[in-house]
């Protein structure tokens, strides 16, 4: 297994005091948030430090009769309802084809969030029924052609999304697949995925965005996202719009029919790639299940099915993912979800790679970034990258901080 | 005192305006109230974010209700805001209330803002504080002299004599505003006496608010040395003698500036009987035992040294002092210090000095420990060079340049490179060339392509001095290596270089020395589609500067060859192409080629606007429309 299995260096690297906002991701804290969402949605910090609260004195692995009930709780609040911003009230029954003024208007946006400036709330909910137009006639495994890059996670770190085009080209140029988790923990969360998506609605055929397990109603509600939109918006309508967008993401490719690409990894109930098409992909990311496995799971060094520390999704050995890629046909399982410090790692005898491309992920891992280029020939290359050089800030400093004069 | 009254004045006011406003929410006959009590229910919500989101919306409530009742119920209703809600909104408040004195119908009514604004100056938050003084010293550029005396400075009287701190500091904030406004002798003393109490303060946060004003009431003194007199210089020499005195590094440290600022005033006045004192305070500062203060006076040296520009000899006795920051034991000191040698050394103005006290300086420091040091020194001691003849260039700095472009750490290499244009000028870069060569073709190949980036950034530079055959020998091969960099970034930019390039040394050395070359290339590598990609943006971006036989003979079979490319990617950006070609073709009115486009570019076009990949249909669209724009 890869020296990175993210719980591990992640908890060294954090001290005490940012351990509510930097600790991982688990089911524990996913199961509780939400039954404190209904006390007040103003009130969200207390909101977040009670949930973690119960995280810390939960053990892994809470048993999932309480998560029904607080799925009940959650959706008799017409608030955190799926479907309430009403962005795919009225979806197409074609994909949708852009016309001129649509490209200018996309164009348009694109610019303005390629400065990190965020759309108007109105631009949003535009951007986002457009997006559900293009979302909903992909296929939960989407077809993928050589050549593209694959990108693991981002986690709102803007900056560094804007270094990861400089590094392997701008798109359209570039062809990209990114494999989930664009929001939450960075500080530029809506300005990330407003841009992947639009990307995606302008060029539909050069890049694949996927859901990760962050691109989930529960989750942003903890890890930043909803406040980081309550913050920049004054209200959650933006959030409620991207969580119900975020429903129609597809949450496996294709590349070539040789590499499959997930955010998280196997699932005990999935052991063709057809049965992934089966699955009806357009709901909040279960508690449990194989859509919950396909974007929870880790590869461990342990063989067989365990019992992930995450409290959600499963650990799979090297003989699974060899069984799963020989029945398949495949040459490689593509994943991120792990933090790893070079920003990419192999593991299961190259089997199985994780790629990470969120540099210095939360601003203080110290990590690398990478993506994968995999040419039309299949070939493979890893690029690696640093974060990105802000303007303004100086690259090399020690001066006192203000408050020790 | 006055500003007390008028305070508790309006705090009455206040309280009747609110009632009238609710009582008139509570009946909602009135509709013209409407505005108001919309505003002030969202400043009651529960929800911070409305409040915040009300407040930046009081401009339009004021321009609604009108002036007369912004003042009479507003003001008064807001004044009481500013004593009961969140930091939050206070910030806010401070900021709008600054904007205000047009709504309250102009500068005759200014000083109803006062009173709010005293209050918000007054709180506990830095934040809300500075926008409050910001604000009142926004507010006191409309208000009359007679304003000033009456409304202004008391207000400043009693913040600055105020029991809780944080209103002494915003005080601070404040003497700007009125000190060159106040025309009166005794009044301007009064004010001053009163600075220089809050600079001798008990407590340290309003000695360097007041320490950190001081220079930039000074410079206002400076603007009109008329003004002050020999009594108001004995407040401020007694005020400087506190801070430089201070038991505190963190308010000694401002003496600088302040020491600086004094220097100006009495340079402008041409008073030099200050100036000995004025450089032993200068040499206490520079070495004092707090790292910090030498620090402060390392980064402001060549800015203080100039002040004794017109004394010769005591520029002179700053040379000890400048050579002990040069080996102070502290690193950021010494890296503070070592950008301001050439600027020092240029104020000295003795060649024989520079070559036998700076040149060792400038040894010790280009060896430093600290690469920050180091890279600091890089950024502009080439400008030594200007100091000294061509042949003490050779002899003194010439090594320590050589030696330098050698450094471990880039940065130190990349700064040097970037300011070799002045040693060309000076002593001629061929005594360079041997050190240099390997430098840029370590830096070429560095790790972080932001280093490899820099270096493409100074290749037409270093061409334009080198010349043509020089680069032909040593430079060329790498130009065109950056071209297969795994970087996308330093592909992108070394394309950019090879324009630059072509513009320097002419269309026929870029068609033997680049394009031949570039269609020669390595048909392996070209398997990968981004090499494919890169040599077609190569060759598109050199069109407009080569000639057109180029582009026809060599430049268009290639593209049209990549219109059947199996990645839509290439045919897209190969369709790209033809619009710049085209363009290329027909430049000022030639008619030679529009068979050719006609023939060849437009129908390849055409067929790319059916393809199966709906970008590269769209782009070709794209071209094709423009294409047909450009012909007659």
């Amino acid at each position: 297994m890869m020296d990175a299995d993210m719980d591990v260096p992640m908890q060294d690297a954090v001290s005490d005091q940012l351990n509510p906002s930097i600790m991982e991701d688990s089911g524990t804290a996913l199961q509780h948030t939400v039954s404190n969402t209904n006390d007040n949605n103003s009130n969200n910090n207390n909101n977040i430090s009670s949930s973690n609260n119960n995280h810390n004195s939960n053990t892994h692995g809470t048993n999932s009769n309480d998560n029904d009930e607080d799925d009940d709780d959650t959706y008799n609040d017409i608030e955190f309802k799926p479907g309430s911003s009403g962005i795919a009230d009225h979806k197409s029954s074609k994909p949708l084809v852009l016309n001129n003024s649509s490209i200018n208007q996309l164009d348009s946006w694109i610019e303005k969030l390629a400065k990190c400036e965020n759309l108007s709330e109105d631009d949003v909910g535009r951007l986002c029924k457009m997006a559900v137009d293009v979302l909903q006639f992909e296929e939960n495994v989407k077809p993928i052609n050589v050549p593209v890059t694959i990108c693991g996670d981002v986690h709102g770190q803007f900056h560094d999304l804007m270094e990861l085009f400089k590094i392997g080209g701008p798109c359209p140029d570039t062809n990209y697949l990114f494999m989930g988790d664009y929001v939450d923990r960075g500080y530029y969360s809506v300005e990330t995925v407003s841009y992947l998506v639009a990307m995606k609605v302008r060029y539909p055929h050069r890049i694949t965005i996927l859901r990760g397990n962050h691109e989930s109603r529960q989750i942003t509600q903890v890890y930043g996202f909803y406040d980081e939109c309550l913050r920049k918006y004054g209200s959650a309508n933006v959030w409620k719009m991207f969580t119900d967008l975020f429903d129609y993401f597809p949450i496996t490719a294709l590349v070539d029919n040789k590499v499959f690409c997930l955010h998280g990894g196997l699932s005990p109930m999935i052991e063709t790639v057809d049965q992934v098409r089966e699955l009806n992909r357009v709901q909040e990311v279960p508690h449990e299940g194989p859509m919950c496995d396909l974007l929870w799971s880790d590869p461990d060094d342990r063989g067989g099915w365990g019992i992930s520390p995450r409290g959600a999704g499963f650990t799979f050995g090297q003989d699974i993912s060899e069984q799963f890629n020989h029945t398949n046909d495949l040459s490689l399982v593509a994943r991120a979800h792990q933090l790893v410090m070079e920003g990419y790692a192999w593991s299961h005898q190259q089997n199985v790679v994780t790629i990470f491309s969120a540099p210095n992920y939360c601003y203080r891992c110290g990590n690398q970034a990478a993506i994968m280029e995999v040419d039309e020939n299949n070939n493979r290359q890893f690029l690696q990258y640093d974060p990105s050089v802000r303007p303004g800030e100086p690259t090399v400093s020690r001066k006192t901080p203000d408050y020790f004069l | 005192m006055n500003s007390a009254m008028v305070g508790s004045g309006t705090g009455e006011n206040a309280a009747g305006g609110a009632d009238s406003a609710v009582n008139a929410t509570g009946t909602g006959e009135n509709n013209d109230l409407y505005p108001l009590a919309l505003l002030m229910d969202e400043l009651k919500h529960d929800d911070i974010a409305n409040r915040v989101e009300a407040m930046k919306k009081l401009d339009t409530i004021a321009l609604a209700l009108g002036t007369e009742r912004t003042r009479d119920e507003l003001i008064p209703f807001l004044t009481e805001v500013a004593q009961d809600d969140e930091d939050e909104v206070f910030a806010v408040l401070a900021e709008e209330l600054g904007k205000f004195v047009s709504f309250v119908g102009g500068d005759k009514y200014a000083t109803v803002l006062l009173p709010a604004l005293e209050i918000l100056a007054s709180t506990e938050e830095t934040l809300v504080r500075d926008k409050a003084v910001e604000s009142l010293n926004s507010v006191s550029l409309e208000l009359s002299q007679q304003q000033i005396f009456d409304d202004f400075t008391p207000l400043i009287e009693h913040l600055a004599t105020a029991d809780w701190f944080s209103s002494r500091v915003s005080a601070c904030g404040l003497f700007r505003s009125v000190i060159v406004r106040v025309k009166e002798d005794s009044l301007r003393k009064n004010l001053l006496a009163l600075y220089l109490q809050l600079v001798q303060d008990d407590t340290p946060m309003v000695k360097r608010a007041a320490a950190k004003n001081l220079p930039s009431i000074i410079d206002l003194l400076t603007q009109n040395p008329d003004l002050s007199t020999s009594d108001d210089w004995d407040y401020i020499s007694n005020m400087f003698q506190s801070i430089i005195s201070d038991n505190q590094d963190s308010v000694k440290f401002l003496a600088v500036d302040c020491l600086i600022a004094i220097l100006k005033f009495f340079n402008v006045k041409g008073e030099k009987a200050h100036l000995k004192d004025l450089l032993e305070s200068a040499i206490k500062l520079i070495t004092d035992e707090a790292w910090r203060v030498r620090y402060m006076a390392a980064e402001r040296f060549e800015s203080l040294a100039s002040q004794f520009v017109t004394e010769p000899e005591f520029i002179k006795e700053l040379v000890p002092p400048f050579l002990r920051l040069c080996e102070d034991n502290e690193g950021d000191v010494r890296k503070a210090i070592a950008e301001q040698i050439p600027g020092f050394a240029t104020l000295l103005n003795d060649s024989d000095l520079v070559i036998t006290k700076i040149i060792p300086a400038v040894q010790n420091l280009s060896m430093d420990e600290n690469e920050a040091v180091r890279a600091s020194l890089a950024l502009n001691i080439t400008n030594l060079v200007t100091l000294m003849s061509k042949e003490e260039g050779i002899t003194h700095l010439l090594p320590i340049l050589l030696n330098m472009l050698k450094d471990e750490f880039p940065e130190v290499r990349l700064n040097i490179i970037a300011n070799l244009k002045v040693i060309n000028d000076v002593i001629g870069v061929d005594l360079l060339a041997e050190s240099l060569l390997p430098a840029i073709t370590e830096l070429a190949n560095d790790v972080n392509w932001r280093v490899r980036m820099a270096i493409i950034d100074y290749t037409p530079v270093l061409a334009e001095h080198l010349g043509v055959d020089f680069f032909n020998q040593h430079l060329s091969d790498l130009c065109l290596s950056w071209l297969w960099d795994t970087v996308y970034s330093i592909r992108e930019d070394a394309v950019k270089n090879l324009t630059k390039l072509a513009q320097i040394f002419g269309p026929d050395w870029c068609r033997d020395e680049i394009i031949s070359r570039l269609l020669k290339f390595d048909s392996q590598l070209l398997e990968n589609f981004i090499y494919r990609f890169t040599l077609l943006s190569a060759l598109t971006a050199l069109v407009p500067v080569v000639s057109t036989d180029a582009v026809t003979e060599q430049v268009l079979p290639f593209v049209k060859h990549l219109t059947d490319d199996a990645v839509p990617n290439i045919r897209f950006s190969a369709a790209k192409s033809y619009a710049v070609i085209v363009e290329a073709l027909v430049k000022g009115g030639n008619t030679t080629y529009l068979p050719l486009i006609k023939e060849t570019i437009i129908p390849s076009l055409e067929k790319l606007t059916q393809d199966t990949d709906v970008d590269v249909k769209y782009f070709a669209g794209v071209s094709l429309k423009k294409c047909q724009s450009l012909l007659p």
